[in-house]
């Protein structure tokens, strides 16, 4: 368990720069801060909290409890952005004016160096449109959403997450959760989805097996067999992906 | 988003709070009585009033519109109440503070107030503008979007669209229904106040807290409050530094529960103790409201997050221990304890579903 949780504040502190500002900002409080009140909060309950956090008993608990997937929210209970920031305002308003704008601007300098700049990160896109799902989810889910009832449809993985956010009439044979390999949900029609070819003789069987009125292909993946051969006819094309459906289903209300 | 939509959605997410936060203006804390701490406070009162409202509805399987109805009521009926209670007692308002404040300050602190506001814009255009891609709103985001579509609350999988048992363990943290809720009243697509309205409202609240805290923290060096401000916006800006810390939550998954339990619950429940131990220490009596809003702020973390249950009772744990022993006042651990029996009983009531 100690490993695990020495592992777990291990990957918490990324390269570690913020958190080892964190633990002067501590020592800094705790020689200089004056009032009780402020040292109990910002100085004895983080360590206490981290004692806590390290303690294999503790961890042992409360892995038992939530799961392995979340113990490490317990580090949001150390304030550690008010108590950098705390400290280098208190070294600034300590300072003469003349040497403010250079404590301030060289510890902002520190910050940004020692950080990671949050706008960077790979996940983050700029929106395509007010719904922050991408623009060819909004377009085939209003092209073959039915008003007054749910439709199935089958979505390729890059699409599966958005699908049901933007409209939860449109139901699917399987979501994010194949997405996630530890949990270890994934199932043949996903698998005939994804292959760069696909062969109708196997997706189509699987994709009327789940009830699917439609299903979703990449135009850009060779598909071999005849769709009208499976009643499938091709209902549209639009930003890179055609639009199959099944007319052994009907769409009636 | 037309601008009546958008009228209703700052009704809702600022206006509402804020007068209903009224009620919590006097006895809490001398030093908390502005117009930032009402409406934090408020909607604190808020969420923790929907997490009464909602979970037994849920677990009863009582329909959405029912928690839309008596939510919508209790909304109209604590914004009477504290509007009445207001005109009671109409002597200096919150924002007069602030700007009498205002114009007293050197010209340097404006350019560094400038500099604080300006980042904190950034951070707001930027959360319209961005879009963070993250594979849990399959679930969260989808939940909202299922129960205002559908009427019902976790009867059906998110992922896929299926019908399934009532799934008690996620309902006893119903944050997605609240944003479903505030959908239903804006008239506007779940996914679009999950993503973009909502985190423009959490992420000034966040703010709104570290102002608060900073206010506490730096009492008398009212110069110096913006420059904390400004440290806090940078260690936000770059806290991607790993996967899981705070910031990288609040700013790139402001819209799910666990972020407002991180960024906007924990850091209430600091400003409170930081009061509490101030307090404790200047020989204040604590009001009755106080340990009110308190055990709000421990309902509202059980509404975020399952996880809010059980971290708001350890760190009011730990922190009253410290207190009681800093201070020599054992009895204080008692109106704590009961602060906490909300979240005990969530807990068990987790344990009992999972």
């Amino acid at each position: 368990m100690w490993n695990v949780v020495t592992t777990l504040f291990r990957e918490y502190m990324g390269a570690g720069l913020i958190m080892i500002f964190y633990l002067v900002s501590l020592i800094y409080l705790w020689m200089r801060e004056k009032r009780k009140f402020v040292r109990i909060l910002f100085v004895y309950v983080p360590v206490v909290l981290l004692l806590l956090f390290f303690n294999p008993l503790f961890a042992k608990i409360l892995y038992g409890l939530l799961g392995d997937e979340i113990y490490y929210r317990m580090l949001w209970l150390l304030p550690v952005t008010v108590t950098v920031a705390y400290t280098a305002a208190s070294i600034y308003g300590s300072l003469s004016d003349r040497n403010r704008a250079t404590f301030a601007l060289a510890a902002a300098a520190a910050i940004a160096v020692s950080g990671s700049f949050i706008y960077n990160n790979q996940y983050f896109q700029k929106a395509e449109n007010i719904y922050h799902v991408p623009d060819s989810v909004v377009h085939i889910c209003d092209a073959i959403a039915v008003p007054g009832r749910e439709i199935q449809a089958a979505f390729p993985l890059e699409m599966v997450q958005f699908v049901r956010q933007y409209d939860p009439t449109i139901c699917m044979p399987y979501g994010r959760e194949v997405t996630v390999d530890r949990w270890n949900k994934w199932s043949e029609l996903p698998d005939e989805m994804e292959k760069e070819t696909i062969d109708l003789s196997r997706l189509a069987p699987l994709a009327k097996e789940e009830g699917c009125h439609f299903v979703i292909i990449p135009e850009d993946k060779t598909i071999v067999g005849n769709p009208a051969e499976y009643h499938w006819e091709v209902f549209g094309r639009m930003d890179g992906y055609v639009i199959f459906r099944d007319t052994d289903y009907s769409l009636l209300l | 988003m037309t601008v009546l939509q958008l009228f209703i959605a700052a009704l809702l997410l600022l206006a509402i709070p804020t007068v209903v936060g009224g009620l919590f203006r006097r006895n809490v804390d001398k030093n908390l009585t502005n117009l930032v701490f009402q409406w934090i406070s408020g909607q604190i009162l808020l969420w923790a009033c929907f997490q009464l409202i909602c979970v037994p509805m849920i677990l009863l399987d009582i329909d959405f519109k029912w928690v839309v109805a008596v939510y919508g009521a209790l909304l109209a009926l604590a914004s009477l109440a504290a509007l009445i209670l207001a005109a009671r007692n109409r002597k200096a308002a919150g924002a007069m503070t602030i700007i009498r404040g205002f114009d007293r300050k050197k010209l340097s602190t404006h350019l560094v107030w400038m500099v604080f506001w300006g980042l904190l814009a950034f951070q707001l255009v930027q959360a319209v503008r961005m879009t963070y891609r993250d594979g849990d709103d399959a679930f969260y985001v989808a939940i909202s979007s299922i129960t205002q579509n559908a009427e019902t609350m976790y009867r059906k999988l998110p992922y896929t669209g299926y019908t399934t048992e009532l799934d008690a363990r996620h309902g006893l943290a119903p944050f997605p229904i609240w944003i479903a809720f505030l959908a239903k009243a804006m008239g506007i697509r779940a996914v679009s106040v999950a993503h973009v309205i909502l985190p423009v409202a959490l992420i000034g609240m966040t703010y709104g807290i570290f102002y608060l805290i900073g206010g506490s923290l730096l009492k008398g060096k009212k110069d110096v409050l913006p420059v904390f401000l400004i440290f806090t916006e940078l260690l936000v800006l770059f806290g991607d530094y790993s996967f899981y810390t705070v910031e990288n939550f609040m700013i790139a998954r402001s819209r799910q529960g666990k972020a407002a339990l991180g960024s906007i619950i924990i850091p209430v429940l600091l400003l409170l103790l930081l009061s509490l131990f101030r307090q404790l220490q200047e020989g204040e009596d604590v009001s009755l409201k106080y340990y009110l809003l308190l055990a709000s702020v421990g309902m509202a973390g059980c509404l975020c997050s399952t996880m809010g249950a059980i971290l708001c009772c350890v760190l009011v744990g730990v922190a009253g221990i410290c207190a009681a022993v800093a201070f020599k006042r054992w009895k204080i651990l008692i109106p704590l304890a009961l602060c906490c029996l909300p979240n005990v009983c969530y807990s068990v009531l987790y344990l009992v579903f999972s």
